[in-house]
Parts: structure tokens; sequence; C-alpha cells
């Protein structure tokens, strides 16, 4: 639904986004995910429409944005970064004056039921002067969705908005993927990412991981089993000597031993700490957290700063 | 061109809320028609030929209203975008560039051309009445080429100079101001007229009209550029 091949973008000498190649299948929530000017927004510009590629090509719903690029506004439904509303006209016009550009066959309808679908049917009378943070981003949804499209781009959904905001707007973000409609979600927010998002692209002007959340978390890090040992030994990391093991260490009565193959590994381990006397109460498999991850990701790549 | 509509539509419809612009748009055809309605009413007893000149001075408000009306609304129209933060939502949309740039336009002509003309009407009937008659020397060529060709060149010239000065500042005053001062060459067969250097002739209007074509030219050569999306997006401030 969304590919891009080598896609890049400069702003005179600054390189913004580099060689991005990717993919998003029909249906799929794909997180891009990366710090302050990684290049998120700028690449869904691209994909929008709304910048021209410096180089590379990029293609969405299977039209080409640079060839194509009113089939492709047509097709997409976009949360801009900063979503802007004709203050002093009421939540209803706003939302319909989009429908008309959109060229939706009966805005009356769409508007209501758009509306409707985020709980804002009740102030469509009132100005978007008086609507709240949380309200506007909810409206900025209704925009992006007015015309139904098959592909959305949500930049930052969830960014400015207080906690119980963000989660209403991520527990919406959520239904909309079982719609069977392709998302593309920029965030620097990680948790958000491994809530929403199939698969996650680490972004950093060029693309440093793309992967399942899971996988990007084992696959940086292999696997860590913790033992916990009835009496500290600190002689064990001295003398363990396996080949499938990686970094050893020990704290206090936990020893965290990280292993290639968790399966295979784990019963040899256990034989070998049980040969140099150790007692164990419990093995367990300890987890990464994806921000440890996304922080090895970040340090290990030489993007731009 | 539906989308051209509802874009038009919904500009009147926000501008309509903004109180400066209202009072703009109210407040200087009416003064404009009050000094017009003056030299008419100063025009009843006085020889024809007084009475001419008079009467020509009249008219340089006529001319002064198509410049003055779109500025306000041009200004507003695109800094509002600027302010709001609506020109990215606005650029994302099957909205062409074409279609922006020609729905800001049109906002701001049209409104300025229909006022001109209306009071224009008026004028006319003040002068029926005052006079008895409309003098021969009223709906001559010349009156007739400066309203209905100077007007909308006029007003075309300073829609044009407030985008695109509009486009570089967020400050609505101040885009104001400075459209406005690039409005004032067009004032200068006001000044001529008005010092009766010279009264209404055809080679004067014909050769304003000349000039504004030319100048309508590089401007809009200059606007359709600065209107690409790529620009409004990154170079916009
Ligand atoms: N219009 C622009 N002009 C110049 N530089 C820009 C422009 N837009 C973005 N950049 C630069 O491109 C880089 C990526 O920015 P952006 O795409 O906004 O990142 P993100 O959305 O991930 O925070 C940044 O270094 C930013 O300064
Ligand atoms: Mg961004």
């Amino acid at each position: 639904m969304i590919r891009t091949e080598k896609l890049t973008r400069t702003f005179g000498s600054r390189i913004a986004v580099e060689g991005l190649t990717l993919e998003a299948q029909e249906g799929e929530i794909l997180g891009l995910l990366g710090p302050n000017g990684a290049g998120k927004t700028t690449t869904v510009r691209m994909l929008a429409c709304l910048l021209a590629p410096s180089s590379g090509e990029a293609w969405v719903g299977g039209h080409s944005v640079l060839r194509e690029p009113q089939r492709v506004r047509r097709l997409v439904g976009i949360l801009t970064e900063s979503p802007g509303f004709y203050k002093r006209l009421t939540v209803e016009r706003n939302l319909r004056f989009f429908a008309e550009l959109y060229g939706v066959k009966e805005p009356g309808p769409a508007v209501q039921r758009t509306l409707e679908r985020l709980g804002l049917w009740d102030r469509r009378k009132e100005p978007v002067a008086t609507l709240s943070k949380g309200l506007r981003q909810r409206l900025a949804i209704a925009r992006a969705l007015v015309h139904d499209p098959k592909i959305l781009f949500l930049d930052e959904p969830t960014a400015g908005l207080d906690p119980e905001s963000a989660r209403s707007v991520r527990d919406f973000i959520g239904e909309l993927a079982s719609d069977r409609r392709t998302i593309l979600l920029c965030t620097h927010n990680l948790a958000e990412a491994e809530e929403l998002c199939k698969r996650i692209a680490v972004l950093r002007t060029r693309l440093v991981a793309l992967d399942t959340p899971a996988a990007l978390k084992s696959r940086l890090f292999g696997t860590r089993v913790a033992v916990d040992l009835a009496q500290p030994r600190p002689d064990l990391l001295a003398s363990l000597h396996l080949p499938f093991v990686g970094e050893v260490s020990l704290d206090g009565h936990t020893l965290t031993v990280a292993v290639d193959d968790p399966e295979r590994d784990n019963p040899k381990l256990v034989r070998r700490l049980v040969e140099l006397g150790a007692e164990i109460r419990y093995v367990q498999r300890l987890e990464r957290t994806l921000e440890e991850v996304y922080l090895e990701l970040m340090g290990g790549s030489d993007g731009a700063p | 061109m539906e989308r051209l509509r509802a874009l038009v539509r919904k500009e009147w419809e926000e501008l309509f809320k903004i109180k400066m612009v209202i009072y703009g748009s109210v407040f200087l055809p009416l003064l404009m028609g009050g000094f017009a309605g003056f030299m008419v009413w100063t025009a009843r007893d006085v020889p024809p030929e007084a009475q001419a000149t008079l009467l020509n001075t009249a008219l340089m408000y006529f001319l002064i209203l198509p410049v003055m009306i779109p500025s306000t609304l041009a200004v507003y129209s695109i800094v509002g975008e600027k302010e709001q933060g609506t020109l990215e939502p606005l650029l994302a949309t099957p909205l062409s560039d074409w279609e922006l740039f020609l729905g800001k336009a049109v906002v701001a002509v049209v409104p300025a051309l229909a006022l001109t003309w209306a009071l224009f009407g008026v004028f006319l009937a003040a002068v029926q009445v005052m006079l008895g008659q409309i003098p021969s020397t009223v709906l001559t060529l010349p009156w007739l080429l400066s309203m209905f060709l100077l007007a909308p060149l006029l007003s075309l010239f300073a829609v044009l100079v407030s985008m695109l000065v509009s486009s570089r500042t967020s400050d609505p005053r101040a885009a104001y101001q400075f459209s406005g001062l690039a409005v004032v060459p067009t004032l200068i067969p006001l000044i001529v007229y008005s010092a009766r250097f010279t009264a209404v002739n055809l080679f004067f209007v014909v050769g304003e009209g000349g000039g504004l074509i030319l100048l309508n030219a590089v401007l809009l050569y200059i606007a359709v550029r600065v209107f690409q999306r790529e620009q409004v997006l990154t170079r916009w401030k």
C-alpha cells in the first residue's frame, strides 16, 4: 500500500531523509519511530505529496507520488504535525469544508458520521476556538477520516496531549486498524509505537531498523536469562566457560546471562551451574524494554545529530 | 471547480466574522461614496466645465475603492491561514496550487468590484436626482474604461501585491501597511486628476491600463511560483 525506494530529501545542505526504503502492507499500522529531527515529518510530507523528494521514489496505494500527486492526495488522510483549524468557524463547518475539498459526494452525512464517531457531534455548533486541545486533536482525526481514506498518515497524534486525551486518541487509532486501513504512525513515543504498531521502522535520517517490536528486542540483544541463586556466587562469573553465553553479570543473588537460543541453551546452562555447585531457586526469561533497544539503536547509528 | 467554490465560500464566511475586515469593507465605500456625493452636491449650480472637473474628481474615488478593499481581504485571508496553521491541512487536500491561488484572489477581487460598481450605480442615480440628468461628460469612453477596465486591473494589482506581501509576514497589520504602500503608485491618476493637470482622457486611461497589465503579468508570474505547495510549506513565514 505504501512503498518507498531510496527516498531522499535535502533542505539546502541539510539531509532530512536519506535513502529510505520501506513498505507497509495493507491493513498494517507501521510505526515511524525516531527522535525530533529524525525526518519523520519530512517523510510523511513526501508521501502526502506536500514536498517533492530530492531523489528516490514512493508509491502510495499504487500511485507514484512523483507522477500522480493528485490521485495520491485524494486517497490519503493525514493528521499533520500541527493541525490547525479555522477558529472562528464551527466544528461542523470546518469539517464540511475539508469534506468538500476531498470531493466527498454527500458531505452532510459524511460529516455527521465522522463527528459522531469521534464524539464531537454534540459540539458541532461551537467555534473551534472554544475546543480544548484534546478535542481539537479529535477533530483533526475526524478531518483525516472524513473522506474515508484507505491510507492514513498520523504525525505524532498524541504529542502535547494530557494523558487522558492521549489514551483516548490511542484507543481510537487501535480501532481504526481493524477497518483494514493502512496507517503510517509517526511518533517518538516508544510505548505508543509498541502498543499500536505491528512493525516499527526506526528512523534517524536513515532507516536504522525495521521489524516487529518483539523481533527488534530479541534481534538486538538476543535473550537474557535471570538465574536466582540461593547464595551470591561471584566466582561463577569467571568459571562458566560456555560457548553460547554472552554477557554475564551478577547482582546480589541474581545472575543475568545472555544466551543465543534459550530453548537450546538453557538446559546446558543450568547443568553447568549445578556442576559448579550453584543452588538455583528460579530461572526466568528477561525481556529487554523497547526503550533499551531504541537507545541502543540511536547510540549505535551514525545518522545526523 | 467544486473545490474552488468550496474555498471561496469558506473564505467569505470566515472573513465575515472578522470585525476589522467588515469595518474596512463598509467604512471605505461609505467614505468614498460620501466624497463623491459631496462632489455631486457641489456640482449642482456651476457652469458645465466646472461641473465636469468636479465629477472627474468623483470618478477617482471609485478607483481608490478597488485598491483598498481587496488589500484588507487578501491580507486577512492569507495571514489567517498562516496564523491558524491551516495551510498544511489545506495543501494536503486535492486542491490544486492554481485553485488555491485563484480562490484567494477571487475572494478579494469579487467583493471589491461588486462594492465599487454598486457604489458607482448609486453615484449615477445621485447625479440623475441632484443634477436632473447625467451630464454627457460622465458616461464617456474614458469614464467607462476607468470603471470597467482600470478598476478590475487595479484591484488585481492590489490583490497580487497583498498576497505576495502576506506570504512573507504573519503580522496582518504589517502586511496591510506594506501592501498599502505598494499600492501608492496606482493612486497617481488621482493626484493627476485632482491637481487638475489634465481632465480624464483616453490617452491617460489607456496608458495606465497598459502599465497595469504589464505589472500584473509580472506579479502573476511571481505569485504562481510563490503559491506552489512546496514554497508555501517551506518558505512562507
Ligand atoms: N522546511 C524546512 N527547511 C529546512 N529544514 C527543514 C525543513 N523541514 C525540516 N527540516 C529539517 O529536516 C530535518 C528533519 O525534520 P523533520 O522531518 O521535521 O523531523 P521529525 O518530524 O522527525 O522531528 C530536521 O533537521 C529539520 O531541521
Ligand atoms: Mg515531526
